[in-house]
């Protein structure tokens, strides 16, 4: 069952990124010069190490607490490579479990299912993540998990339109006729069909995933005081915007070319998915 | 009604002389040479590949990316259309050049009501704004459509393919044009609206004197409509005359070979002679030197290295070929059969399955119009090994429904089903035994077949979930490709990289794997290119040969089923109103709905 | 022609009537959803109002007070008889009742969203449509690019990079707070555009669109980049479609085709979209207010978050879903009016 897929550009850059980051992650202990939560009074506020003032102990300065922004910087990535991922899993999970059994069962089953995510869907999700977070507590697990129970209903729906196309098609049914059971279809002829689909949510999930983190991260309602993270040095660094731009610029830049990262990769992968599945001759190649 | 436009002297709407198309690895049209004078039908006939719908393309500057005109001349009642500007061809289209395209309802705005859209063709005629809505009532009455009122009020999904396609015909009929394009233009309607709509055309166009270049796989079509026909083969032109000319005494082994190879639904039984092989296709096309036909043509000589130029006949047709003209193509000949043996009307066993009062309705409509209608009633037949039976009736009439309740799909209101001497329930154990001997294979044979699966894994699909050594089971993958005409290099192919004619083989030798007893074949050869249909109902008839399979054959063409089944059974509403044995049915039938499909099926148009 | 319009309408009508049967149900759930999920918080409102070292009587007294002793389904039921009637319960902060807080809130944060889902829609129409008829152009790439950074910034940074930019940096444009603090607008509408248009101040009128001007665009950032890519990819698909081929080979100019039948049926998934997103900006506003400083129902929930001010957190969230479910039916109507396809049952 091999099909030759084309990957653009953007699918190379795209995951060329996110490796670059795990890696980051990964070895953030190692890469870092100072652990992320020792404050050195003694050089609070110090510029970034090319401009005056600045020394090349602490690369990219240090905030109000004299913390090395450089490290912060490095750790805060295994936050964002945690939530990006398991966020994405755990939403893709629940959302394609549910989403296919809506599409294919339809009846009562489907008419629940879709009410849950309508009532779900009634809230902001801000809103619901921050409530689950006060619920909870804040903490990296329960970040994770406010976003999966956020965000699984947008899968939910995607998935179960993209079901009901598939199971009209014929070939469903002639699985039916040489044998198959409700379970082996959906596994073998549905849930392929649904999958060049579902990666090309996942990637944008990520995404989503790390804005909502930095969103709860902005009000204070992320990982917590102690641990490092991007929207956090923007909560922190926005007060002295001005005067100490290092603060606020270096997690800025670092959250938007993550985001980037996913929504170029959704983007090739859905290219790539098109090609594949060669449905109409004139469709605009990836540029 | 609108006043038929004087013409002068009758000249040459359409001249084309030497027109070749290039992709940039072949020559996908060769040498198109004809003109077509005012007032008269041209067919232009060809299989699937033959680059048809390439010439109406190139009308209608509408060529995909890649392909450009390299030579030639086109010219339209004396302007060279390959030349002009692009304003001024914009100019002739839809004004004196029409289309009249496939898919009707698609080629319709669906946001935009009948009225809406005939306000902007009117527009574009530059025609004052307050005759529009007489000239659209007038358009749609000169295409027999009723209330034509409320037609304009409606949208394209509210109508039907037929008047959608008579909406178009009103469309381009109404510019009073001097060439009208049809490409493939009925051929996703059914039967008899086919020959209605293009009786429809054939009477426009005698009363205006427009010129018609009507495009089509059908030849029995092309010759009952056309004045003249243009044989295309590999993008080359084969043959060029007159109707009778070519279909009495046809010059081109391929011609000889299209005609040979439709079932006859009058006179004796004879086995069908298809072309082995099929048409190449464009990336095969630069390795073919000379004579494009040669590599299927029976008798192929040396003279046809080179490729053979178009001649004038004697009696007016032109002709490209360069030896053997009067004698015939190589055939794949199946033994010798006797009408009766093929037809299985030797020999009787006791039937197999049985079905009694079979009946089924749906509830359809919303809430409060929620209502049953009846798909079935009154069902009784039953069928003995080896039988073929054809299922005939006009479209709604209950023949997909039927197929469905036999496989299972779906379960009987009232009535019962006896498979083998015990009776077929809903329960599990009924599905198992009716799984093992009654298979189905759909009509649209891509969609039946999942696109990611390879043609071994999809030849075997039923032994997906049974415990069989991958051994095993290949080797069944090759005895069934065998069986059924696959070459074993496609295995590894996905379905979208097979001919129409390679899945519709396929689809059949998934439902062998098991060695069913009965084979529901619902359209199972409609949509394939004559010479492969042939290839098709020859094997059906060899599988019953060999392995004893009954066959319930639905199709909406008679000669097919005059071919295949030794009984037929007509379905009218849901009921069958006529059953027996098929000759006698076909040749003195006595309800009028056969004979109306009878009728049909010869081109007979009532007047009604 | 007037026959079939009249059927089509009331067909569309009856079609309406599904989302509107639906939209009080889903209302109830949600907020019973939001009333369970409060309680089952380890929060104690109760806690919060007494000195650390109450007394049990004292804090059983309050939690009878407060009615938290009650089973959770009278409670529930209690609440839902109560807000229908507009009483959403006393605020634990400022001791007064939610609905007035919530209602002094709720203008302000309908401007923000009548501003900025108008200029979201202007801005993503204008560049869809602009990217698609310069397609085969550099400015399709050049569009490409900015559009792929609009959508990877959040809407609350866009408000930072705004304020940076615009406000500290170059100067132009005030960004804290509705109006400058000089003028003062009687509040009839609690809208500050109506309201000083009513006043006859037109120089209140500048400054509070100008300071309106930054947030809307914030907002405006969430929409107008993925809305340019729908209708982008939309008018893509419809100028694939069949009827955009027959309607060349009718001799239609491209412009035609583009406007009059492309586009009409490219709005339909840009609909659709906007009902997805509306959700996301309806949330958005919270974040969006909190930095601009602007008194709407956002500051009111984060405010209530922090201070686990219950009866307010769950009024709020009622309001919010109301919000976000209003707009989801106008959506389906307006798709239904729009698709005649949809009319027919």
């Amino acid at each position: 069952m091999s099909v030759a897929v084309a990957f653009g550009w953007r699918v190379k850059w795209a995951s060329g990124y996110w490796l670059m980051l795990t890696l980051i992650a990964l070895f953030a202990p190692v890469l870092a010069p100072h652990s992320p939560q020792m404050q050195d009074l003694a050089h609070t506020l110090q510029p970034v190490a090319w401009l005056p003032g600045g020394n090349w102990h602490f690369p990219l300065g240090t905030d109000v607490l004299g913390r090395c922004q450089f490290s912060r910087l490095l750790f805060g990535s295994r936050v964002v490579v945690l939530v990006a991922f398991l966020a994405a899993l755990g939403s893709a999970v629940i959302g394609t479990t549910l989403g296919l059994l809506a599409g294919y069962f339809k009846g009562w089953i489907e008419r629940s299912i879709m009410f849950v995510v309508d009532v779900w869907m009634a809230f902001p999700a801000v809103v619901l993540a921050m409530l689950l977070i006060v619920a909870l507590g804040p903490s990296l697990g329960n970040v994770v998990l406010a976003i999966i129970l956020v965000d699984w209903t947008r899968f939910c729906r995607v998935i179960r339109s993209d079901t009901l196309q598939l199971a009209n098609q014929p070939y469903v049914l002639a699985a039916r006729i040489a044998g198959a059971s409700q379970l082996s279809v959906l596994c073998r002829e549905l849930l392929p069909g649904v999958l060049p689909t579902l990666i090309v949510l996942c990637s944008l999930q990520m995404g989503s995933a790390i804005v909502a983190e930095s969103i709860l991260a902005f009000v204070g309602m992320s990982v917590g005081p102690a641990e490092a993270s991007w929207g956090a040095m923007i909560a922190q660094g926005l007060g002295y915007a001005f005067s100490a731009p290092w603060l606020v610029l270096p997690p800025i830049i670092a959250t938007v070319s993550a985001i980037l990262a996913s929504i170029m990769l959704g983007t090739g992968l859905r290219y790539a998915a098109r090609t594949t599945s060669s449905r109409r001759v004139s469709r605009e190649p990836e540029r | 009604m609108i006043a038929a436009k004087a013409h002068g002297a009758p000249g040459r709407v359409l001249e084309i002389r030497g027109l070749s198309v290039d992709t940039e690895h072949a020559q996908v049209l060769q040498g198109i040479d004809f003109s077509l004078e005012q007032g008269r039908i041209l067919g232009i006939v060809g299989e699937s590949g033959a680059g048809k719908s390439l010439l109406s393309k190139v009308l209608g500057r509408a060529l995909p990316e890649g392909f450009r005109v390299s030579a030639g001349s086109l010219s339209f009642a004396g302007q060279d259309l390959l030349v002009c500007p692009a304003s001024a061809h914009r100019d002739l289209l839809g004004k004196r050049i029409c289309f009249v395209p496939q898919d009707a309802q698609q080629a319709l705005n669906p946001v935009l009501s009948i009225s809406q859209q005939f306000n902007e063709h009117f527009e574009r005629l530059g025609l004052a704004p307050g005759s529009w809505s007489a000239m659209a009532q007038d358009a749609l009455r000169s295409v027999q459509l009723a209330q034509p009122e409320r037609v304009l009020g409606q949208y394209p999904h509210q109508l039907s393919g037929g008047m959608c396609q008579r909406v178009l015909l009103a469309m381009a009929f109404a510019s009073q044009p001097d060439l009208i394009v049809c490409d493939e233009a009925t051929t996703a309607l059914d039967p008899a609206t086919q020959l209605k709509i293009v009786s429809l055309l054939r009477d426009l166009q005698r009363d205006r004197g427009t010129a018609v270049l009507f495009i089509t796989h059908d030849l029995d079509l092309a010759a009952h409509l056309c004045d003249q026909l243009l044989v295309l083969y590999a993008g080359t032109m084969v043959e060029f005359g007159s109707t009778e000319q070519i279909l009495s005494a046809p010059g081109h082994p391929y011609t000889r070979a299209l005609l040979n190879a439709r079932p006859a639904l009058t006179g004796d039984w004879q086995a069908l002679q298809p072309l082995c092989g099929q048409m190449p296709s464009m990336e095969s096309l630069p390795s073919l030197e000379g004579c494009r036909f040669a590599p299927r043509c029976g008798q192929a000589g040396p003279t046809c290295q080179q490729p053979p130029s178009l001649q004038q006949q004697a009696d007016g047709r032109w002709l490209r070929c360069c030896g053997g003209q009067w004698a015939n193509a190589v055939t794949a000949s199946p033994a010798s059969m006797d009408a009766r043996y093929a037809l299985g009307l030797l020999g009787s066993a006791p039937p197999f399955l049985r079905v009694e009062n079979l009946g089924q309705s749906d509830r359809v409509g919303r809430w409060p119009n929620r209502r049953l209608e009846p798909r079935l009633q009154g069902i009784d037949f039953s069928i003995a090994p080896g039988e073929f039976i054809g299922l005939v009736g006009p479209s709604g009439s209950g023949k997909s429904s039927l197929a469905r309740i036999l496989m299972g799909l779906k379960a009987p209101d009232t009535g019962r089903l006896w498979l083998n001497g015990e009776p077929l329930g809903v329960d599990r154990a009924s599905w198992e035994r009716r799984r093992q001997a009654v298979q189905l294979t759909f009509q649209n044979s891509s969609t039946t077949l999942n696109p990611r699966r390879t043609l071994s894994e999809l030849l075997t699909q039923s032994l997906d979930h049974q415990a069989v050594l991958r051994s095993e089971r290949k080797a069944r993958a090759e005895a069934l490709a065998q069986a059924v005409g696959l070459p074993l290099e496609l295995f590894s192919r996905l379905p979208a990289q097979l001919s129409g004619g390679q899945r519709q083989r396929l689809n059949i030798g998934r439902a062998l794997c098991n060695l069913p007893q009965l084979l529901i074949a619902d359209e199972i050869v409609s949509g394939l290119d004559v010479s492969v249909q042939a290839q098709i109902l020859n094997l059906l008839l060899a599988l019953r040969r060999e392995h004893k399979i009954a066959l319930l054959l639905i199709s909406h063409d008679l000669g097919v089923v005059r071919y295949l089944c030794g009984r037929v059974m007509v379905m009218d509403q849901g009921r069958i109103v006529e059953s027996g044995d098929t000759a006698k049915v076909f040749s003195a039938p006595r309800h009028p709905v056969t004979r109306q499909l009878l009728r049909a099926a010869r081109y007979e148009v009532e007047h009604a | 022609m007037q026959i079939s319009r009249y059927r089509g309408t009331v067909d569309g009508l009856s079609r309406s009537l599904i989302p509107l049967a639906r939209l009080p149900v889903i209302l109830i759930t949600v907020a019973a959803l939001v009333f369970v999920l409060l309680r089952v918080l380890p929060l104690d409102p109760a806690a919060m109002l007494l000195s650390p070292n109450a007394t049990h009587e004292q804090s059983t007294q309050m939690r009878q007070a407060l009615g938290l002793d009650r089973p959770i389904f009278v409670q529930l039921w209690l609440w839902i008889r109560d807000a229908s009637r507009g009483d959403l319960g006393q605020s634990l902060q400022f001791d007064d009742s939610v609905s007035s807080h919530i209602l002094h809130a709720l203008p302000v944060t309908l401007q923000l969203v009548g501003c900025g889902l108008l200029l979201g829609i202007v801005l993503g129409v204008a560049s869809g449509v602009l990217a698609f008829h310069g397609r085969n152009t550099p400015l399709r790439g050049a569009l490409d690019l900015l559009n792929g950074l609009a959508l990877a910034i959040p809407e609350y940074l866009w408000g930072i990079v705004l304020i940076l930019v615009f406000g500290i940096t170059l100067k132009m444009l005030p960004f804290y707070g509705q109006i400058d603090p000089r003028f003062q607008v009687p509040s009839r509408t609690g809208l500050l555009l109506f309201d000083s248009v009513l006043a006859g101040d037109g120089a209140a009128l500048g400054s509070a669109a100008a300071h309106l001007l930054l947030p809307a665009t914030a907002l405006a950032m969430s929409i107008a980049p993925p809305l340019m890519r729908v209708l982008y990819s939309s008018l893509d698909q419809a100028f694939d479609q069949e009827y955009v081929h027959y309607g060349r080979l009718r001799g239609l100019s491209e412009r035609r085709l583009l406007v009059h039948h492309a586009l009409r049926n490219a709005w339909l998934p840009v609909v659709t979209l906007m009902g997805v997103q509306g959700g996301l900006l309806i949330g958005g506003t919270l974040l969006v207010e909190s930095i601009f400083g602007l008194p709407g129902l956002g500051n009111l929930m984060i405010d209530a978050i922090s201070s686990q001010d219950l009866p307010m957190i769950q009024g709020v969230a009622l309001v919010y879903a109301l919000a976000v479910l209003i707009s989801n039916t106008c959506v389906e109507l307006a798709l239904v009016h729009l698709d005649p396809r949809l009319r027919s049952l």
